[in-house]
């Protein structure tokens, strides 16, 4: 009956929920001479230093934007928040972003977030496996089991393109979901034969002896775009200037990152748990300032082909 | 008195279904979706394959788990319940134990046994096995001391004794016990799914809401409410047959009186 109680609650709290709920509330206009105040959502990982480093450069600022940070678990989270109007701006990996695009959702690309370095022993993403392992190329994944932080995403897709393009049984692959700071000690005690893993992950794994197979994002697409800042499409439409404005200064804040590496790897401290030594070493990705609309249609080809959706969106209307 | 009975048992739930659907209807946010294309994705969603890939999978690790629990914790509450020195030696670690949530031994339960189904049922027993072990306890320790020193004088012991006097008296107390379990196993099946997994409900319900599938999200949802209910109604079930006499002897006790 206690059961019966907490379903039917359920029920109430949801038609609550759908008579009363509102949403793209556009951000409040400032007074002049005033900043605009944008809210951004991202993930606490390597992939946004730029933002940080950016308002810390006061990029922002001379934009006249009065930019705060908050994090957030995932792009799951982050699509809501954005296009119900909670923040203006969310980072999100473009595969989640298609994804969401493809269900109607009405979201826009604004700019461009991260890209892959490209080139296949220095990329800040890679498939691992523990030495000793028989498993050499990526065609070997073919039957084993693979650790990827999210199923059904940028993952577990990238990954099968590698196994496809080593001539590899791409369908043979099993996928299971760990978080990244968990894959390591699974990998170890042999539970998963090999990890994805994206930095500071990456050179912590390989620190401890386990072996490189495959750079997943390198053998997907060149120059891979892999995630990018979006906007609600409410918000592009009723407010494009706070927007141009916004992406002048993320803008200048990628040119400003792909440039000045050392100072990525001071920000990293502020806003990651990522210590100094670690912070040190680790491959950092590339922030170009454009979006590598090919390795775009090439995720949303690769998410097609493996079941993630049954269309593709528009790209022309998805990204800017 | 069958049709009131009926009325009252589906009169809430009807009334609540029908303001959803009216107060969704026509709703276009992306996040709330009418009642009707929920209900049209629990059709095409989990009347299929998913049935066998997710629903199965959960439910038997659900029945292992709580049986496992079940099992574990009746016997080991019988001992800990009929010896007072064990009692006084093993309670503070018990309520050290059961104070600990599970789903915070969900990583260390990983390193321990893995990310396939001995994970899973190990984190369902980590949570149901405390109600039920406790119950037992108190339950055991609550015998009628006038039965327990009757069965002594006609020297009944053994596993007579057991079954006849002290898991029957002990009964009313661990039934109470498996139904805070069983709720609590449900929570555990949905959370244990969260990580590591490969299939499940709780991990299809996650997938749905990360791929914005957002009906099939809410039909899993409801999808997991109805199984609680159908849990139990089949636990009342099975506890008035094992409880027939207790009832039946609080009747008598309240009628003539």
């Amino acid at each position: 009956m206690r059961r019966f109680a907490a379903f039917a609650c359920l029920a109430v709290l949801a038609a609550g929920a759908t008579a009363c709920g509102s949403s793209g509330t556009p951000p409040a206009k400032s007074a002049p001479g005033q900043k605009d105040k944008v809210a951004a959502s991202v993930i606490a990982i390597v992939d946004v230093a730029p933002i940080y480093l950016g308002k810390q450069k006061g990029f922002f600022d001379q934009q006249n934007i009065d930019l705060t940070l908050s994090t957030s678990q995932g792009g799951a989270a982050i699509v809501p928040a954005v296009v119900s109007g909670q923040v203006q701006i969310g980072f999100s990996n473009m595969t989640s972003l298609l994804l969401a695009a493809s269900k109607g959702l009405p979201v826009k690309v604004v700019c461009n977030g991260v890209a892959s370095t490209g080139v296949a022993d220095k990329d800040y993403s890679a498939v691992l496996v523990k030495a000793g392992s028989p498993v050499h190329t990526a065609a070997d994944l073919a039957g084993k089991t693979v650790a990827v932080n999210t199923l059904k995403n940028i993952g577990d897709t990238t990954v099968r393109a590698s196994v496809r393009k080593a001539g590899g049984d791409p369908k043979a692959v099993r996928f299971v979901e760990l978080a990244f700071p968990d894959m390591l000690a699974a990998l170890q005690a042999g539970r998963v034969d090999a990890i994805w893993e994206v930095e500071p992950f990456v050179t912590a794994a390989l620190g401890t002896g386990a072996r490189m197979v495959a750079a997943n994002y390198v053998d997907t697409a060149p120059n891979l775009t892999v995630a990018t800042y979006f906007a609600s499409v409410a918000l592009t439409k009723a407010n494009p200037d706070l927007v141009k404005r916004f992406v002048a200064a993320m803008n200048q804040s990628l040119q400003y990152a792909d440039a000045h590496p050392d100072e990525v790897r001071q920000a990293l401290g502020t806003y990651t748990k990522i210590t100094p030594d670690v912070a040190a070493k680790l491959i950092l990705p590339k922030w170009p300032t454009g979006i590598n609309r090919q390795s775009v249609q090439t995720l949303a080809d690769l998410a097609v082909g493996d079941g993630l959706m049954d269309k593709a969106p528009d790209l022309n209307a998805l990204l800017p | 008195m069958i049709v009131r009975r009926t009325v009252a048992l589906l009169g809430l739930p009807a009334v609540l279904v029908a303001a959803w659907w009216v107060a969704s209807a026509g709703s276009t946010d992306f996040y709330r979706p009418p009642l009707a294309r929920i209900l049209a994705a629990f059709r095409d969603t989990w009347f299929g394959r998913r049935l066998l890939d997710d629903v199965a999978p959960s439910l038997a690790r659900l029945a292992v788990g709580y049986t496992v629990a079940l099992c574990a914790g009746i016997a080991i509450g019988v001992a800990i319940g009929a010896s007072p020195r064990l009692r006084a030696l093993t309670e503070p670690v018990l309520e050290f134990l059961r104070a600990i949530p599970p789903p915070v031994l969900v990583p260390v339960v990983i390193l321990v046994a893995g990310i396939g189904d001995l994970m899973k049922v190990l984190v369902i027993v980590s949570g149901c096995l405390w109600p039920v072990l406790l119950n037992t306890v108190e339950g055991v320790r609550a015998i009628d001391p006038t039965l327990a020193d009757t069965a002594r004088v006609y020297h009944i012991g053994g596993t007579l004794r057991l079954r006849r006097l002290v898991l029957r008296a002990a009964s009313p107390q661990i039934v109470t016990g498996a139904r805070q379990a069983l709720s609590i196993g449900i929570i555990l099946m949905v959370i244990s799914e969260m990580f590591a997994a490969s299939s499940g409900l709780g991990f299809t319900v996650v997938q749905f809401q990360r791929s914005f599938a957002i009906p099939e999200m809410w039909s899993g949802v409801l999808l997991l409410g109805l199984l609680g209910v159908l849990l139990s109604l089949g636990f009342r079930a099975v506890e008035a047959r094992v409880l027939g006499w207790y009832h039946g002897l609080r009747a008598v006790a309240r009628g003539s009186r």
